[in-house]
This record gives structure tokens, C-alpha cells and sequence, in this order.
């Protein structure tokens, strides 16, 4: 078991490395680059200010020594060895390119190794990925390190994913059994049917028409019907005080009420979406193990139904749900992008997808870092979880 | 050491029913039990009709926009500028619902069929070299596989996505093939250069499912006694491949591209929901959906028209990949 670890660990940093490395290049290299924002939003630059900000993002300086600083902050001043300085005189970067008299691009300042740490001080650089500096937000926060304004949006996009998650599990799992428990009959099909429809719609078509028949068209009708309820149609809570409905009080922003409410309908498009996945999931799963021999042993040893079920069979048919269960860590604090972004609800989903819209891809790398990294050790949980639960599996 | 007697077996004279029934006609019949998939069938034959006679049957420019409509966005039934008549109602720019749906549905349609064409083709050709030859490919297919299983697909469409299109990279394809899907799409050839980005990000993300299920059944039948018998009589590996392995494992692949087709409906419609996918004014249900968002609170109508075509398409593509599968399931007795 301990050399199929070491195999995994292996090859997940082999997953993370090449992630880095293929969203460092898609930014760097891609045509336009990095600074494809920024010419979004100004018009005329001199060549002098076009230095000066390239300069700013690093970007004078040559990829491979660009790549290295981003991954681990080095090098960042020649190698001193005993008092002497080394490798001082080693180009890194060019400054200021130039055309010469035959039409060709050359260097007209050079960037060498020694004046790394006056022309990009260790205080203003990051110090590499791999120890968890990430840099700054450019665009959707300007200057405030991108760790930091992730962390400050993972509380609500927990908010959001645990009462999901428990509700989910709670609604579906029972689902899931009973419906294959009672194969056939009319509440199975019935299940089977709205469960397949609502496992193959759209996440953020089903979120639109939720706002639609709870907030938009109730507030319209509530000229007419003062008596219907509205709910808030996104956000996490409101700005100011506002009423849902004639027959109850006035509701404060920043109340528990209030989060309530504003939670209701994402919790609900989640709860529904993972309702329906899980529970086909488990009906099959469960379906399989009532097949077993052991199950036809258990009943004919004369045991009551209920435990036959709740003991024997399901606990075999959990152990594939678990597989399931755990992959859906990476969601749980990645946030669900769709959701977040018809709900407008501040998590860090719709962050990343603000900070794409806007160019601003230190957050948008950060964000795929961490969830690469999430998955990554999700698939290991799961597995490993799986050779514990189920004695019948081992790993060479 | 007894004679065992063996028991003389009545061979019944069983008389043929003329030819007996191939394979195709027996998984047609079986799929025709299938009530909800026939729907489905017929209802995505009726769309796909609809979506490939858009440029006869759609009453309206798609792009110009009509200030002068009586109401953006309007009702259906709402008067254009000119008295005709609007029957799915106006977008905010005054441009007729109907004809853009109809649209629409040819670049969603589209972009579906050409992304699971060529990812299924692809997977299949790599799962069932990589399943039958073993060795270093193989190996070095199984890695990939499994690396493109463990990234967070959707940020990583998002973001690839969001810096190709607005960087404006382009991929290095024929002529014909970028004006043609400009034909198609009803659009510009720089708008179709886009498009056949995000198709290549999708097929390179999506080939991994047909590849895993076609190696299995490689694995499984390359040890087949029908092959052993090819090989002696003289057939080269890729006759046994191409004519043999991957016929035969092909069903589950059958079904695997019929649920891929609604996966890249729901994909390209989110990408384009999200701004990064289809870009205006080319019309996609995704994007529709977008504008109509912003204006829904006052015209709550708006997303349904492009929002019941797309769960129409999504749902019938399920049902249908549950009735092949059910159809193909060789344990499941006539």
C-alpha cells in the first residue's frame, strides 16, 4: 500500500507541475500575453511607459528565468559564494527592445543578473508559487495579495456548498434506496423519470427559472397579489431594508432572516442538481447489491426486511458513493461557477470568473491552482478511502 | 472407467424463418420499444431540420437590429417596424427571437456534432491502438488519459477559452473549412476561426471517455479466439483493428457519443452564457440566455425562448443514450 502511495504522490506532483506550467505558458505565451488587460483599458503609451509597465509585470526579463522566479522566487540576484558574486554578468531580461538598421528586433538594454534586486526588489516580487505567494490582483482588487482575497471569499462559497451538500445528502440517499427498494412500482419510475431530467438540464438554466417563477414573477404579481412571496433574486444580503410579501415584517439587511432568505434559492438549484445525480447513482448501486447472494441469504435466514436493508444492503452499496462523495470536495470550495455567477452570489467561483472577464490572471491562475491541488488529493482520499472501507480491495 | 451413454440429443427440426435477423435491425427493434427515446428521436430530427432550413424559413434578418420596434424587448406578437409581425417577440436590440433561436440552434447543433465526431474518433483510434498493440503507447495513453481526468475541466475550458478567443489566436486550418463553417453558422470567417478554437479546446478535453471504453473492449477482444484464427490465416494488426476490434466495440461508444452530444450542448451554452464561447452577434443559446438575464426582471419571458429549445435538445440527447444503451445491452435477453 505504501509504494502505491509513493506512486500517487508521485504522479500528482508530476499533474500539478504540468498544470503550472501549461496556465504559466497559456498567459505568457499566448499572443497578446499578459498584457492584454492592460491594453484593454489604455489607448496610447510611449515606448518609455510600455518599458516601464512591462518592467513592472516582470515581463523584461526572459521566460525561463520568468518561470523559475514564478514557481519558487529564484533567482533573484547573482549567486553569492563566498563573498564573490557569480553569473553577475548574465543577461536575463531586455529593458528596452529596439529595431536595428537591417530591420531586425535587438536589445537596446539589457537586464543582467546583478541588478535583478534593484530593478525588481524582493519586497515587490512574489516569492514563488510553491510557497503559497501567489502575487497580487491586478485588476479585481488592484494590489491586494490574491491569497488573501481568496480567502475572503471561501466563507461564502461555503455558505453556500455545506447546506447543499447535508441537504442533498439527507433528500437523496433515501431517494435513492427507496426507489430501489420499490423497483417498478410507480413511485420508481416516477423518481427515475424526474431524476433523469433533472440530472441532463443545464445548472444554469434550471438557477434562471428558479429566479424566474420565485423572485421575478412573484414581484411583478405583487401588485395585483401582495400576498405572494418574493424571494431576493441574488447576493449574499441585501443593502437596504426590503419586504417579501405583505404578511410579514420588513426585513433588515444583515439579519439571520435576511442571509436566509438570500440562501434559499441557490441552496435549493444545488440541492435539487445533486439530489438527482446521487440518487440515480445510489438506486443503481443499491439495485446491484439487492442482486447480491448474501442479501438472499440474509432474507432467507428470516431476518426483518429493515434490517436485511438498512444493515446489510446498504452499506455495500455506499462504498461506490463514496468515490462520489469525494470528488466533490474540490467543489466544495471551489464554488460552483455557473451557480455563483446566475445567483451573483460572492464566492469564489464567480471571483474567478470576474477576474477572467477582467484579465486579471493572477487570481485566475491561483484559482486553478488550488483547484487542480484540491482534486488532485480528492482522487487520493477517494481511493485510499476505498481500500480502507472495502476489505476486498488492495492495492499492489 | 464406465461408457458413460450419452443420452441422444433430439436435434429439432427447427425451420428458418428466412434470414435471420442481423445485428443492426435487432438493436432498432429493441430501441423502438424505447416510447421516450422515439420521442426524443423524432423531436431532435424536428429541430435539426428546423435549425439546417434557417436561412429559408427564418422571417427576419438576424443581426440588424430594429430600433423602431414598439417595445424592446417585446412580447410575441409583437409589430416590427414595418408591420410584420413577430412571433417569438423581439431581444433588447429589436431583433426578431425567432430567427435567432433558429440560428442559434445551427451553431449549438454544430458545434455538438463536430466536437463529438472528432473526439470520438480520435478516442476510439488511440483506446483501441493503445488496447490492442500495448506497450509504450499504450503506457504513454493511459498517463494522458488519466492526467486529463484529474484537472478541473471547467476552469480550465474557462480560462483556456477566455485568452485564445480574446487574444484572437487562430489555429492553422484550410480555407475551406473555416469558410465553411462560416456558411454554416450564417457568420463571419474571424467569427469561425473562434468557433473552431473552442472546438479544438473541447475535442482535446472530451476524447478521454471513448478512449478509456474502446480500450477495454480491446483489451477483451484482442484475446479472443476470432482474432487468434485472423492472425493465423494472415491478417495484418491494423486489418484487425480496424476491421474487427473496432466494430465490435463500437457500442458503447454509440452510446457514450449520444450523451457527449447533450455534455457539449450544456458546455458550449455555459462557455457562451459566461461570455467566453460564441461571441456576439452570432447567436447561441448560451449567450441569448445571457442578455436575456440582465432583462428578465421586467420581461420575465425572455429566457424561456431560448431556454425550453435548449432543455428540449439536452433532455432528448439523455434519452436518447439511455434507449442505445438499453438497446445495445447484449445481457438483456430479446
Amino acid at each position: 500500500m505504501s509504494a502505491y502511495l509513493i506512486r500517487r504522490l508521485f504522479q500528482m506532483a508530476i499533474v500539478i507541475f504540468v498544470v503550472s506550467l501549461f496556465m504559466f505558458f497559456l498567459f505568457n505565451i499566448a499572443p497578446g500575453g499578459p498584457l492584454t488587460g492592460l491594453q484593454q483599458q489604455q489607448r496610447k503609451i510611449t515606448q518609455e511607459d510600455k518599458a516601464r509597465i512591462r518592467a513592472q509585470y516582470e515581463l523584461d526579463l526572459y521566460w525561463p528565468v520568468r518561470y523559475t522566479r514564478w514557481l519558487v522566487g529564484w533567482p533573484n540576484g547573482p549567486i553569492t559564494i563566498a563573498g564573490n558574486e557569480l553569473f553577475a554578468n548574465i543577461p536575463v531580461g531586455c529593458y528596452m527592445e529596439g529595431t536595428t538598421a537591417t530591420g531586425g528586433i535587438e536589445c537596446n538594454d539589457y537586464v543582467y543578473l546583478a541588478e535583478i534586486a534593484q530593478v525588481h526588489p524582493p519586497e515587490r516580487s512574489s516569492q514563488g508559487i510553491l510557497r503559497g505567494d501567489f502575487g497580487t490582483s491586478q485588476v479585481v482588487q488592484r494590489g491586494r495579495p490574491v491569497f488573501g482575497l481568496l480567502l475572503s471569499r471561501l466563507p461564502a462559497t461555503l455558505e453556500l456548498q455545506i447546506p447543499a451538500l447535508l441537504l442533498a445528502l439527507l433528500i437523496g440517499i433515501p431517494l435513492g434506496i427507496f426507489s430501489a427498494i420499490r423497483q417498478y412500482s410507480k413511485f420508481d419510475y416516477g423518481f427515475t423519470t424526474a431524476a433523469f431530467v433533472g440530472s441532463s438540464m443545464p445548472t444554469f438554466f434550471f438557477g434562471i427559472l428558479f429566479i424566474l417563477f420565485f423572485s421575478v414573477i412573484p414581484s411583478l404579481a405583487q401588485e395585483q397579489y401582495p400576498w405572494l412571496i418574493a424571494l431576493p433574486p441574488g447576493l449574499q444580503k441585501a443593502v437596504r431594508p426590503y419586504e417579501i410579501t405583505s404578511w410579514l415584517p420588513t426585513i433588515m439587511p444583515g439579519s439571520l432572516v435576511d442571509y436566509a432568505l438570500h440562501l434559499l434559492l441557490p441552496v435549493t438549484v444545488l440541492t435539487i442538481v445533486n439530489v438527482a445525480v446521487w440518487s440515480r447513482f445510489l438506486r443503481s448501486s443499491m439495485l446491484e447489491v439487492l442482486r447480491q447472494d448474501y442479501v438472499r441469504t440474509a432474507r432467507a435466514k428470516g431476518l426483518r426486511e429493515a434490517l436485511v436493508v438498512n444493515k446489510h444492503a446498504l452499506r455495500n452499496a455506499l462504498i461506490p458513493f463514496i468515490t462520489v462523495l469525494v470528488l466533490y470536495i474540490p467543489v466544495l470550495f471551489g464554488g460552483a461557477i455557473l451557480t455563483e455567477t446566475v445567483f451573483a452570489w460572492p464566492g469564489m467561483g464567480r471571483l474567478f470568473n470576474e477576474a477572467l472577464q477582467q484579465s486579471d490572471y493572477n487570481v485566475a491562475l491561483a484559482f486553478i491552482y488550488i483547484s487542480t491541488i484540491l482534486i488532485v488529493f480528492a482522487t487520493l482520499l477517494g481511493d485510499v478511502l476505498y481500500a480502507v472501507i472495502d476489505p476486498r480491495i488492495r492495492y499492489s | 472407467m464406465t461408457a458413460t451413454t450419452a443420452k441422444p440429443i433430439a436435434v429439432a427440426n427447427i425451420p428458418r424463418e428466412g434470414k435471420e435477423e442481423g445485428q443492426f435491425s435487432v438493436v432498432m427493434r429493441r430501441f423502438r420499444r424505447h416510447r421516450l427515446a422515439m420521442i426524443s428521436l423524432v423531436v431532435i430530427i424536428v429541430i435539426v431540420v428546423l435549425a439546417a432550413l434557417a436561412p429559408l424559413i427564418a422571417p427576419f434578418p438576424r443581426d440588424i437590429p430594429d430600433l423602431g420596434v414598439s417595445s424592446r424587448p417585446g412580447l410575441p406578437g409583437t409589430l416590427s417596424s414595418q408591420g410584420q409581425i413577430h412571433l417569438a417577440g423581439v431581444d433588447h436590440l429589436g431583433r426578431d427571437l425567432l430567427t435567432r433561436v433558429l440560428f442559434g440552434a445551427r451553431v449549438s447543433l454544430t458545434i455538438a456534432f463536430v466536437v463529438v465526431f472528432f473526439s470520438e474518433i480520435f478516442g476510439v483510434i488511440v483506446g483501441a491502438l493503445g488496447g490492442y498493440f500495448g506497450g509504450w503507447f499504450d503506457g504513454v495513453s493511459s498517463r494522458v488519459v488519466e492526467f486529463l481526468l484529474s484537472i478541473p475541466t471547467l476552469p480550465i475550458l474557462l480560462v483556456t477559452s477566455s485568452v485564445l478567443i480574446k487574444s484572437g489566436a487562430q489555429l492553422p486550418v484550410p480555407d475551406f473549412v473555416t469558410n465553411g463553417l462560416a456558411r454554416i453558422m450564417a457568420t463571419t470567417p474571424a467569427e469561425a476561426n473562434k468557433v473552431i478554437v473552442l472546438m479544438f479546446i473541447l475535442i482535446v478535453l472530451g476524447w478521454t471517455g471513448a478512449a478509456r471504453l474502446m480500450r477495454g473492449m480491446a483489451l477483451t477482444l484482442r484475446n479472443q479466439d476470432f482474432v487468434e484464427s485472423l492472425r493465423a490465416m494472415g491478417a495484418s494488426h491494423w486489418r484487425i483493428i480496424f476491421r474487427h476490434i473496432i466494430p465490435n466495440g463500437i457500442a458503447p461508444i454509440l452510446v457514450n457519443a449520444s450523451l457527449g452530444l447533450a455534455g457539449i450542448v450544456i458546455a458550449e451554452a455555459s462557455l457562451s452564457f459566461l461570455g467566453v464561447g460564441v461571441q456576439e452577434p452570432t447567436p447561441s443559446w448560451g449567450n441569448m440566455l445571457a442578455n436575456a438575464q440582465s432583462f428578465m426582471f421586467q420581461y420575465p419571458w425572455l429566457p424561456l425562448i431560448p431556454g425550453i429549445p435548449l432543455v428540449l435538445v439536452t433532455v432528448s440527447f439523455n434519452f436518447i443514450g439511455d434507449g442505445l444503451r438499453d438497446a445495445l445491452d447484449p445481457r438483456l435477453k430479446r
